[in-house]
């Protein structure tokens, strides 16, 4: 297919239209679960349309507070999260891998930010007005926004987010986000709606409320969450925080899980395995994911370092330092910072308050990051007698593990967990 | 009832047959194409002589052809099968090393003989059975003859551990040295190579004794020598290494057997 600067955005909307039509009327398809597919489509063609639309697209990599952007009205695109779906719902993007292998990226780079750059160079994204891009958690996402902007031939901003945590660190990351805000203004013409800001950092402080109150009913057994339901947590993390939408999907599925509880009723009609996930299954075999999670009781019950937000409170009179202060609770970041005692104790108690029977770390082969910390959580773990299997995979390159490998190293650690 | 149980290879297949906790026979044959056609030969030939047969014994398959075999009434993974196998061989073992034809696996494994945790290479034959079947090709000797030579070593080659293909030049290129390397070394150094991709994985799982090796590159003297020497430990080897999947197979059919 020729790229046409939206045919990766075309085919994500064309299957999120698909499963909403076939699943219509459906009783297997929960309330929150249309909402879900319904903002995703928002999203998608509102991305598709926005140039048409006169609207500035501001393109972001991960982890980056995309509430300024909301705020000011202008279109964000997630990167890597584009990347994901067009993985999830197309079944593989080779395509772009390939394109951005051709770039001179090695295969060791994280494939989500090789597929970007495939994406961009071949067109197969929209051109972004402005690129935003920060060192929040990963170091891909701070050479990538480098690269995407040369690509697409755009200005971009990089926030400088320190590493350390004192109240000087603090304050210089407030001043990086004022600089960015201002930069918005420049190259979008837009100004910042301080007070649209404030009521956005309001909803988020209640999305992470709401996540916690999801996880605190995901603790019941049976687990009335759907095994892989935690990447539709994520993805309204990544894509919607704040927004009103958010807020309703949270709302409808927390209400959902609630009547599930009480009527003793689980994610998967026996529960057997009650699993701790670390990092992302491979988005292209999600449908497999769901399929052996069914077959065999298996429901990843908590993800530490996903939906687990740290503590704290969004103050809404402050809102550029509540930005900030978020990017210090997000669930990552913890994988990311120095792991101490304190951290490794953290995952102990969340397996034990989960009553978790074993944890399964997706490896991903090109985030060096998170492979680096699997034998800390392995051992971690193992003190309290939690076995961990960790699968050696890639977030969207089929060609690492295949759906026969994946099988047969689940069915392995399942055996595992029963013959204990 | 009999209880059998059968670990279907890459290279060959096995089976055992089980009266209580007795093995009554077993059989190893080379895999075929067809494994279930391979597991019904292999079973035939285990129960020859015997007066049961497939409708009066319990199956259960495992190995990398287990799923494909129709008749079998369970079938139970690799890790499982070796654990169960190798406990009750040795009870005090709390680490397994098998080493088979296309894949190097370690197991841990509690008191009481579970399975506790694994890590296997399964994506390069570097450290495989496979890899020294073809370096016995290359050396032009059988490979019971490789298994003794090695321990008359005295300057072991080096020989790298992390490419098949590469350690396959090193070798002709030791060959064809002048003065060529001594057979000895070189078959000394291609088993060391074996060894440190091992070691590699054993230390990542934590090794403790007990250790006991399984797969058919066990049946390599010289080379689970130099496993020893690498470990530090004296390692634990069964009577028939190539065998401990397909009886923790046919113990796993027997507990089934008690349980029904």
């Amino acid at each position: 297919m020729k790229a046409t600067g939206k045919n990766k955005i075309d085919a994500i909307l064309r299957a999120c239209r698909l499963i909403m039509r076939l699943s219509q009327g459906s009783p297997n398809m929960r309330q929150s679960q249309t909402l879900y597919y319904n903002m995703l489509i928002k999203y998608f063609s509102r991305l598709l349309q926005a140039h048409e639309n006169g609207e500035f697209v501001a393109a972001h990599t991960v982890f980056f507070p995309s509430e300024l952007i909301y705020a000011m009205d202008l279109v964000p695109m997630h990167t890597e999260t584009t990347t994901w779906m067009t993985a999830l719902f197309t079944g593989e993007c080779s395509d772009i891998l390939a394109a951005g292998s051709s770039l001179g990226m090695a295969s060791e780079i994280c494939t989500p930010h090789r597929g970007l750059a495939g994406a961009f160079a071949t067109g197969a994204l929209p051109r972004p007005d402005a690129m935003l891009w920060s060192n929040m958690v990963c170091d891909n996402t701070a050479k990538s926004g480098e690269l995407i902007m040369e690509l697409c031939d755009c200005p971009g901003f990089f926030i400088d987010r320190p590493f350390k945590d004192s109240e000087y660190e603090f304050n210089y990351l407030v001043g990086e986000l004022r600089d960015m805000v201002q930069f918005l203004e420049d190259k979008s013409g837009k100004k910042m709606d301080w007070d649209k800001l404030s009521e956005t950092v309001a909803r988020m402080d209640k999305q992470i409320d709401l996540i916690r109150q999801v996880n605190e009913l995901r603790k019941n057994v049976p687990t009335p969450f759907r095994p892989q339901g935690f990447l539709e947590l994520l993805t309204i993390d990544y894509l919607f925080p704040g927004q009103p939408e958010a807020i309703e999907y949270l709302e409808t599925l927390l209400s959902e899980l609630s009547e599930s509880v009480k009527k003793g009723e689980g994610a998967v009609d026996s529960e057997r395995f009650r699993l701790m996930t670390f990092f992302i299954p491979p988005m292209y075999l999600m449908a497999f994911m769901e399929k052996i999670s069914q077959e065999y009781g298996a429901v990843s019950v908590i993800e530490p370092f996903f939906t687990f937000w740290g503590e704290g409170r969004l103050d809404p009179s402050k809102p550029l330092e509540s930005v900030a202060q978020k990017s210090y609770m997000i669930p990552e970041m913890r994988m990311f910072r120095p792991l101490d005692e304190p951290a490794l104790n953290s995952i102990i108690d969340c397996a034990q308050q989960y009553k978790v029977d074993g944890a399964v770390f997706y490896a991903d082969v090109g985030c060096r990051h998170s492979c680096a910390t699997i034998k800390l959580f392995k051992d971690a773990l193992n003190r309290i007698d939690i076995p961990m299997l960790t699968v050696d995979c890639d977030v969207v390159d089929p060609t690492i593990t295949s759906e026969e490998e994946m099988r047969e190293k689940l069915e392995r650690f399942f055996e595992l967990l029963e013959e204990r | 009832m009999k209880s059998v149980g059968i670990d279907i290879g890459s290279m060959t297949t096995k089976a055992v047959v089980m009266q209580g906790d007795k093995i009554e026979s077993f059989a190893i044959i080379p895999s075929g194409e067809e494994a279930e056609s391979t597991a019904r030969e292999a079973i035939e030939q285990a129960l020859n002589g015997t007066e049961t047969n497939l409708s009066n014994s319990y199956l259960v398959s495992t190995g990398i052809g287990g799923k494909s075999i129709s008749f079998a009434k369970q079938q139970k993974s690799i890790t499982t099968c070796l654990a169960r196998g190798i406990s009750s061989l040795f009870p005090s073992a709390r680490m397994l090393i098998d080493m088979g034809a296309e894949s190097s696996t370690i197991l841990k494994l509690n008191e009481r003989g579970r399975l506790t945790d694994w890590l296997g290479h399964d994506k390069c034959a570097a450290g495989t059975g496979m890899f020294l079947q073809q370096m016995a090709k290359l050396m032009q000797m059988p490979l019971e003859e490789m298994a003794t030579l090695s321990l008359q070593a005295k300057n072991p080659a080096e020989i790298t551990s992390t490419c098949a293909v590469f350690a396959e030049s090193e070798v002709i290129s030791h060959v064809h040295r002048d003065p060529p390397t001594p057979r000895e070394d070189i078959v000394a150094g291609v088993y060391s190579s074996v060894v440190s991709r091992i070691m590699a994985l054993a230390k990542r799982v934590g090794i403790e004794k007990d250790v006991a090796v399984s797969g058919g590159v066990a049946l390599n003297a010289g080379l689970v020598k130099i496993l020893e020497t690498e470990l530090g430990v004296q390692v634990l080897v069964p009577e028939k290494p190539q065998l401990v999947a397909a009886l923790g197979a046919a113990r796993i059919a027997g507990e089934n057997i008690e349980k029904a």
